[in-house]
């Protein structure tokens, strides 16, 4: 089955998918803001004067919201007596009863607390809570709320404008995806280490010297990983072209085999299956540090011609960088860890800063709908573009002028970017 | 006992030390015991914390956890030659589990919350921010802005275009130098951790 | 099969994870694919320990160069195996956490695998010298920007910044060094890193699409080239 077939059912459906999330979303959002909510006003009146301290008030149960009916938002006004110096109140028992069963203590608080999130609660039974101040020797007890049920709610509308946009940047890159696949030619710009690679894997085969690879610390479950993967999936392409040896130590069991089965394929389609060895790639060690004591051996030892240090890296990107400069290496790194970014600038040739990384892959295949998906992160890039532009202009304006829509504009603009 | 700790330590960091001159056995061995005893330690850490804490006492309770030991199991099969390709199965499940998890979690942390945090007034509320605040938010604002026009991909970094990217790069490098700059105090108290460590603990010379 | 169920696999559980996000009855479906994660994890370790201990026996076998340190290698990671898996010379015996103080496993850790881990950690300290060394022969503006910004971060970092600049008025009191170190931070680096981290974000759900709807396979074992 050709790529070309495959791909366009799985778009379908989970466009189509999206998109029936959002027509959903956006019809319950009415009857969801209706259902809100039970709230327990303070109407049960059982109050229990005990001498010598006064009870916490206005104790309001309400049920969290879009949520899966599992937690219950609880508000009061402290005792009068809960003083920050010289305060008579000592703790709050907070008290729940379950479907009119006897109350029984749930949480005991610090004096000064004022709200609790009940997580033990289970949709659709029905809660009573009251609350006593504990002093020495005196307590009491404030009125009990309302009865309160918790609902299981099955969309969270809070995230509509995150789903929003979602929406729109996974739509952009799957249009350009399609549209490519069309046979519509898209630009996209020349990334300078990775138009690198070539003469790097060259210059190993005319100095006979293996080329080192190198995935980063961390395991199959990092994007990071899974980028530094499918760049090695190319590289080794262009190795097995060119005959020469490629060596990949790595610190996870989970890598070492998705790094064997990749370079094996890309072997395979190479017409080179023969050439390919499991000895390719072996575990080190899950250690850190132990991982780059091992590696610094190996390229000190090895001295490979060419160096590619891809995925996630912490503060070892430096010793292995210096290290492999220090053998006379040509080095093409990339991380998304902004914080080690500048040591490869330092110390190696190329550098992939951040998204150049996750693009990079893409980049080298050449396929149409691979740079699709680029041209379609450029749009999500543009949208940021827009907004901050827009929405500093507002803000400044509305600011300057107090011009009431600039206003609105920007309230409107950083309500669809909170992220809740 | 305590005494015998003191010197193998002292023997091993000196051993990883010798690095720095060259390649020799001194390291070759010191290396050798790393990585033979943290691979031990992660095997038996990785087994007792999250074969027998989380799989073995759990999955009683939570049957679902079945579903990474059977995952686990399928793995395994890639010793057995000839049905070797289903341990593809559990690494496409990774894979797929990465990707939409952090997809979303990149989406509101990255993406959604820097955007937001980018839009602020530049002469600060109601116009009192002092002329230092001012460029310092027109800075924010404008690097920002030109460092993404850097980042894209779809267009030639010529004329205009090219220019902002130009001084997104800028803004690029002096972050990095501001890390660079940033880390460099902290990696040096590592290495007066260490001497610390040799000429007081070891050798007693400093008190 | 071989070629299909994996893909549809990832198609799945991809679609799946992204959108439990909305869905409150599946918003700790993350949590328990993680859980999977670590349970795979150690299955998965039979295959990189099973490979450390071959490799490492091949070597001996035939006699490669530096076998003896395969030796080495060996004995400890068996010595922390059996120790650690069957809780040798723990005061709690076989109940006790596999760290408890004294344990031969816990001893090892901190008489040997702690220095080794501080060591090679601390041998950034050189490593950053000899990068700035290489940093201040560069010649290109941009390196020579990097260079400024990290040379005022580090001296605005250091009692020295201070006296090297206490002669400005306080009127210019920005350009202290301290004081630009401060700006240089919450201004244009902050701009930089913003710009990065949002490249990122967009670099990543990009991708994660791809790999998601099985445009990108190369890490199956499948490339169609």
């Amino acid at each position: 089955m050709s790529i070309g077939k495959l791909s366009t059912g799985p778009t379908v459906l989970f466009l189509a998918s999206l998109l029936i999330g959002l027509i959903i979303s956006s019809m319950t959002s009415g009857l969801l803001a209706q259902s809100v909510i039970g709230t327990g006003d303070a109407t049960d009146s059982v109050l229990v004067e005990v001498p010598g301290v006064a009870p916490a008030t206005s104790l309001v149960a309400e049920e969290h919201k879009y949520d899966n009916g599992n937690s219950i938002d609880l508000y009061w006004v402290p005792s009068i007596d809960d003083q920050p110096e010289g305060g008579l109140v000592r703790a709050y028992h907070l008290y729940r009863s379950d479907n009119e069963a006897e109350a029984t203590k749930i949480a005991e608080l610090l004096p000064g607390a004022n709200q609790y999130r009940d997580e033990t609660v289970t949709p659709d039974n029905k809660y009573v809570y009251h609350i006593i101040a504990i002093s020495d020797g005196a307590s009491a007890k404030s009125i009990k709320t309302a009865p309160i049920s918790p609902h299981r709610e099955w969309l969270n509308y809070d995230k509509k404008y995150l789903f929003l946009i979602a929406l729109i940047i996974s739509a952009a890159v799957i249009f350009f995806v399609e549209t490519a696949k069309r046979g519509k030619k898209l630009f996209i710009r020349k990334i300078a280490g990775l138009e690198a690679i070539d003469d790097a894997v060259g210059r190993a085969t005319e100095m006979g010297r293996p080329i080192l690879f190198i995935p980063g610390i961390l395991d199959m479950d990092d994007v990071q990983t899974l980028a530094g993967l499918t760049i090695l999936g190319r590289i080794s392409r262009v190795i097995a072209d060119y005959d020469c040896k490629i060596y990949a130590p790595v610190s996870r069991s989970l890598v070492m085999t998705a790094a064997r089965e990749t370079i094996k394929a890309s072997y395979q389609a190479a017409g080179r299956p023969d050439a390919y060895s499991d000895d390719m790639v072996t575990y080190m060690t899950d250690e850190q540090f132990g991982y780059v004591a091992a590696v610094d051996g190996v390229m000190v030892r090895e001295r490979p011609a060419t160096v590619f240090l891809l995925g996630a890296f912490f503060a070892e990107s430096l010793i292995l960088a210096e290290t492999g400069n220090s053998v006379g290496a040509i080095q093409i790194a990339g991380t998304a860890r902004p914080a080690q970014l500048p040591f490869f600038i330092a110390a190696c040739d190329f550098t992939l800063i951040g998204e150049e990384l996750f693009a990079a892959s893409a980049y080298l295949s050449g396929e149409p709908m691979q740079l699709g998906s680029l041209k379609g992160q450029d749009i999500g890039k543009a949208i940021a573009m827009v907004v901050i532009v827009a929405g500093v202009f507002a803000i400044t304006i509305g600011e300057a002028w107090d011009v009431g829509f600039m206003h609105d504009l920007v309230r409107w603009l950083s309500d669809i970017f909170s992220t809740k | 006992m305590e005494h015998l700790g003191l010197w193998v330590a002292a023997f091993l960091t000196l051993g990883i030390y010798s690095f720095l001159y060259r390649d020799n056995p001194w390291y070759k061995l010191s290396e050798a015991i790393f990585i033979g005893i943290s691979a031990g330690y992660w095997v038996v850490t990785l087994f007792w914390d999250n074969f027998y804490g989380k799989f073995w006492v759990g999955h009683g309770e939570d049957p679902w956890l079945w579903v990474g030991a059977v995952l686990g199991f399928l793995m395994l099969l890639r010793l057995v030659p000839k049905i070797g390709w289903i341990s593809r199965w559990p690494l496409s499940f990774i894979v797929g589990a990465t990707a939409g998890l952090w997809m979303m979690n990149y989406f509101s942390s990255n993406i959604m919350l820097q955007v937001k945090d980018t839009i602020m007034p530049l002469f600060g509320s109601g116009y009192t921010a002092s002329a230092y605040d001012i460029v310092g938010n027109i800075v924010v604002a404008v690097g920002t802005f030109s460092g993404l026009v850097y980042f894209f991909f779809s267009k030639e970094h010529k004329g205009a275009f090219g220019a902002t990217a130009k001084v997104g790069i800028w803004f690029i490098m002096i972050t990095f130098g501001a890390s660079f700059g940033y880390t460099v105090m902290s990696r040096m108290s590592l290495l007066i951790g260490r001497m610390d460590f040799l000429f007081s603990d070891w050798l007693g010379l400093i008190k | 099969m071989k070629r299909q169920v994996p893909l549809l696999i990832t198609l799945f559980v991809g679609t799946l994870l992204i959108f439990s996000v909305f869905i409150p009855p599946m918003e700790n479906i993350g949590e328990n694919f993680t859980l999977f994660f670590d349970i795979i994890a150690v299955f998965a370790f039979f295959l990189g320990g099973g490979n450390l201990v071959r490799v490492h026996i091949s070597k001996l076998r035939r006699r490669k160069k530096d076998y003896g340190y395969s030796i080495i290698t060996l004995v400890g990671f068996f010595f922390m195996l059996i120790v650690g898996l069957f809780k040798i010379g723990n005061p709690g015996g076989i109940a006790a956490s596999v760290t408890a103080e004294g344990s031969i496993f816990q001893t090892t850790f901190t008489t040997v695998l702690i220095p080794l881990q501080s060591t090679m950690y601390a041998l950034l300290a050189f490593f950053v010298a000899s990068a700035s060394y290489r940093a201040f022969r560069a010649k290109n503006r941009e390196a020579t920007l990097l260079l400024v910004a990290a040379f005022i971060i580090l001296l605005g970092r250091t009692p020295f910044g201070m006296m090297l600049t206490s002669w400005v008025p306080d009127s210019f009191s920005v350009l202290q060094v301290p004081n630009l170190a401060i700006w240089i931070m919450n201004s244009p680096n902050l701009a930089g890193q913003r710009a990065i981290i949002i490249g990122i974000g967009l670099g990543v759900v990009s991708m994660s699409l791809r790999l998601i709807l099985g445009v990108e396979r190369t890490y199956l074992g499948e490339d169609r080239g």
